[in-house]
């Protein structure tokens, strides 16, 4: 087998330069889902006979968790590339997504919040879905204050890998807390097995919302590994004479 | 597809869940905006930086070569 596009995509320049190409079409398509699904969601689908309009935030709510679910795997799984080849590239994933993981976690934990008091009677509850969601929050930030810990990258990019792996026992346990505890949460919307448990009509916008949440985490994500490379490969020879470009070209246009 | 509100007014207060629902969303927005927005201006800072770098270096050559 060929394992040439393995390496490839190790290599930051490629990664570099291929996202320059994706960027802008990745960037619209996020917008465009995220409006579109946002403006259904809110204005056009169907109030919930239940909860009222208040369901409406599961537009956000099971986005924002289902993409800290799935950061988390990808988080985890770049630890692991990184530990096992050596891969500048997959430690420098690793720790752009501890941040963009943590924000998405605690969006899905406000959001939760902010629906839990209509519904629920209470923002917080000590759930063990809300609980294990928090313990979520705290593997990132855990995760991410690693790397900042060390003298050495590379023993940061080790142990904060470490941690990663540790913590994904935590992700089938958020995914079946559900099931396996008596919680006030209630039952996963979307599953894998099953249909979802939803009229289409409210199903619909929520999975235009989804593909918008993942868009968007691949935008944002790969901006950040974008900084990240420049960074670290300062000194590289096609970083400076990509430095060098754009300053000219700035020079050019103001003169 | 038909918009679930009977005013403009409605939308707003959504029945006294306003608040939540609109809170939920201003506060998602935010800050999925901030995570755009924060690695372009760090991205702009670091060619700046880098370009200073390579200026400075270029400055030394130049008057190393005049001491010479």
């Amino acid at each position: 087998m060929n394992w040439n596009w393995f390496y490839r995509m190790g290599s930051p320049k490629w990664f570099y330069y291929t996202t320059s190409r994706w960027l802008p079409w990745l960037g619209v398509m996020t917008l465009c889902l995220l409006v579109t699904g946002l403006v259904w969601g809110l204005a056009f689908a169907p109030e919930d006979a239940k909860q009222g309009n208040s369901f409406r935030i599961i537009y956000l709510h099971v986005p924002a968790s289902l993409l800290a679910l799935a950061g988390y795997f990808l988080m985890a799984a770049a630890g692991a590339i990184g530990l096992i080849w050596r891969m500048k590239l997959s430690f420098m994933v690793m720790k752009c997504a501890a941040p963009l993981g943590a924000v998405l976690t605690f969006l899905a934990l406000f959001t939760g919040a902010i629906w839990g008091k209509p519904t629920w009677g209470s923002y917080w509850v000590w759930d063990a879905r809300v609980t294990s969601m928090l313990i979520l929050l705290f593997l990132y930030l855990g995760v991410l204050a690693l790397q900042y810990a060390f003298q050495s990258q590379e023993v940061g990019n080790k142990a904060s890998a470490i941690l990663a792996l540790i913590g994904t026992v935590n992700i089938p346990i958020i995914y079946k807390s559900v099931d396996w505890w008596f919680t006030l949460h209630q039952p996963s919307t979307i599953k894998f097995t099953e249909a979802p448990s939803m009229h289409p009509d409210m199903f619909q916008p929520l999975l235009v919302m989804i593909l918008g949440f993942y868009c968007f985490y691949a935008l944002a994500l790969f901006m950040s590994v974008r900084v990240e490379i420049l960074h670290r490969e300062r000194k590289t020879a096609w970083v400076r004479d990509l430095v060098s470009q754009v300053a000219e070209e700035r020079v050019g246009v103001n003169s | 597809m038909i918009f679930q509100f009977e005013s403009l007014n409605q939308f707003v207060t959504m029945d006294g869940h306003g608040i939540y629902v609109w809170t939920a969303v201003i506060v998602s927005v935010l800050f999925l905006a901030v995570l755009v927005i924060n690695p372009l201006l760090r991205q702009k800072d670091v060619k700046v930086e880098i370009a200073k770098d390579q200026l400075r270096e270029k400055q030394r050559q130049v008057s190393n070569r005049e001491k010479t």
